[in-house]
């Protein structure tokens, strides 16, 4: 196991209306590693990511980052620690690729000021390098194909130069080929760049191919935080989803199949 | 833009139903001395700060609410005014207050306390989607309205005529008093609405993204739409309500400028002043000696205009 806790969740849970969504979790990112988050829909997988990037208030338990509380740091500075990539963006983003990526300097940036510093110009370019996207920089967003623009929302927080990722989602709507190359893009942020990964996901087999640690989530509560060799079996995968799942390749990172029929 | 500005600011005072010459101005007649600095100046000067108010005020509406039709009006901030307008016309002999006729006092005072009520939704719990707040203006906007024509209704032919009047918008004015009044709410909006562009471009991703990135939803939309009550309450006051430059100035604009706020902004100042100018000139000369109402030609102008863009910018 790598070392260092960058964040950590202690008893968190969040309620809405008086029901409860999420309940009693326990959770610490590691630096450098990238852990997966799987469950069912409803599980409260959304609702996790927006209590650890703090879009969400706890409505118990507390959240930490290294040593300080989450209410201790401003959003600007908690933003420039943690970058988000929501599921869902607006249809129509009237912004260039390279406006796009410069907004994820937001956390930096003084009203103040005419225009953005030189430091915020290079960590753009470096963003858009990273994501092997500089040929879209003065491309219209609108005029992107999904996988191009998911990969410009990418970009758009790598430009936050925080230490971890929470991605939502990011493959969903996706056609294979874009889902490989999204996967391939962070595996190389993790491993290459260093950069921590907390991603949500329904892709079992995108979550063994890319996670360190695989967190699965049901009904609210967390069923168990483990590797991909330890989550990815029939056993565990039933429990889980309440679906018959077979193994079709073993090992470290083992590839599933779901089973059809009754 | 500042050129197409800076021209109509020189040109148009010398155009109306009797057009001025430089010499003219040179020779010291007093009635061209008059006509020139007490009524046409001060009247492009105020066109032009009106205009270039409702464009920010439209502007930055349409990005907090993300909605294209969103505009001055749709938060029923003129509803207020109009509302006022007309129970001041209803009573009569009001006289003057501070300077300023009763029918401008009511009204602005119809403005401020629609904009409480909207400041008041927005800081409170009850609206954490801001689409709720737009469709809470629409129901002011709708009961305004109502209570309007209930008024009208009660009162008599030539009330009824003043109030159809108000409600038509007009530039007229004599000497600077209205100027000088709607100046400093336009520098605060234009420089808060500056000071928030960074949000303002931030939130055209999406209300989680940016929220998630640091900007203060409530705070921003405090700052709009405080700045944006203030400027049109304290237009539509002096103006009445003057459609079409709020709505159709800042998406003629984007075309133009692109997307951000540091430049659409002063381009909407700049911009929606020059039109409101242009659209009054023509209101002034058409039917001249006669004067057709601004807002009529303002619709007239703007409208098959951007229906050309809307068409033009599909090829």
């Amino acid at each position: 196991m790598k070392e260092g806790v960058l964040l950590a969740a202690q008893g968190i849970g969040w309620e809405a209306d008086g029901h409860p969504i999420l309940a009693d979790l326990d959770l610490e990112v590691l630096t450098g590693e990238c852990l997966a988050v799987v469950g069912p829909n409803g599980a409260g997988k959304t609702t996790l990511l927006r209590l650890l990037v703090g879009l969400l208030e706890p409505s118990s338990g507390s959240l930490s980052w290294e040593n300080s509380a989450y209410t201790d740091l401003t959003r600007r500075e908690l933003a420039q620690r943690i970058a988000y990539v929501p599921q869902s963006h607006p249809l129509r983003i009237p912004l260039t690729v390279e406006q796009m990526v410069l907004l994820g300097r937001y956390p930096y940036l003084s009203a103040l000021r005419v225009a953005p510093r030189e430091g915020d110009y290079r960590a753009v370019a470096r963003a858009l390098e990273l994501a092997g996207i500089e040929e879209l920089r003065r491309r219209p967003l609108a005029e992107l194909s999904g996988g191009e623009r998911q990969s410009v929302y990418i970009a758009s927080a790598l430009a936050q130069e925080a230490e971890l990722m929470v991605l939502d989602e990011p493959t969903t709507h996706l056609d294979p080929l874009h889902q490989r190359e999204i996967a391939s893009l962070l595996g190389r942020l993790n491993q290459q760049a260093g950069l921590s990964v907390v991603v949500a996901t329904h892709d079992l087999n995108f979550a063994s191919l890319l996670a360190d640690r695989i967190l699965a989530l049901r009904n609210g509560t967390a069923v168990a935080c483990e590797t991909p060799a330890e989550m990815l079996s029939a056993s565990r995968l039933e429990e889980v989803f309440g679906a018959p799942f077979s193994v079709v390749r073993g090992g470290e990172r083992p590839l599933t199949l779901l089973e059809w029929g009754s | 833009m500042a050129g197409l500005w800076l021209a109509t600011l020189l040109i148009a005072p010398l155009l109306g139903s009797r057009i001025l010459t430089l010499g003219d101005l040179l020779s010291g007649d007093a009635t061209v001395g008059t006509i020139f600095w007490s009524l046409r100046v001060p009247r492009v000067l105020l066109a032009m700060l009106a205009g270039g108010a409702l464009a920010m005020s439209g502007l930055a509406l349409q990005t907090l609410f993300r909605n294209p039709l969103a505009e001055p009006y749709t938060l029923g901030i003129a509803g207020g005014a109009a509302l006022g307008a007309v129970l001041a016309l209803q009573i009569d002999g009001l006289g003057q207050a501070l300077g300023f006729p009763a029918v401008a006092v009511a009204s602005f005072l119809g403005a401020v306390v629609v904009s409480a009520v909207i400041l008041g939704l927005a800081m409170s719990g009850y609206t954490r989607e801001t689409s709720t707040l737009l469709l809470a203006g629409i129901a002011i906007s709708l009961s305004c309205s109502a209570l309007v024509l209930f008024v009208q209704y009660l009162a008599d032919f030539t009330k009824t005529f003043r109030m159809v009047r108000w409600m038509m918008g007009g530039l007229s004015v004599v000497g600077y008093g209205e100027v000088l009044w709607l100046l400093p709410w336009t520098v605060l909006g234009l420089v808060t609405l500056l000071l928030l562009r960074w949000d303002l471009n931030l939130l055209l991703t999406g209300e989680e993204l940016a929220v998630s990135r640091g900007v203060d939803l409530k705070r921003l939309r405090l700052g709009v739409l405080g700045v944006a009550s203030a400027m049109v309450g304290a237009l539509v006051a002096v103006t009445g309500p003057i459609g079409f430059v709020g709505l159709i100035v800042p998406h003629i604009l984007r075309r133009w400028v692109g997307p951000d706020h540091l430049f659409l902004i002063p381009a909407c100042l700049l911009g929606g002043g020059a039109f409101l100018a242009i659209c009054d000139l023509g209101a002034r000369t058409v039917l001249a000696p006669a004067e057709l109402p601004v807002g009529v030609l303002t619709a007239l102008l703007g409208g098959p205009f951007f229906l050309w863009l809307l068409i033009a910018g599909r090829r």
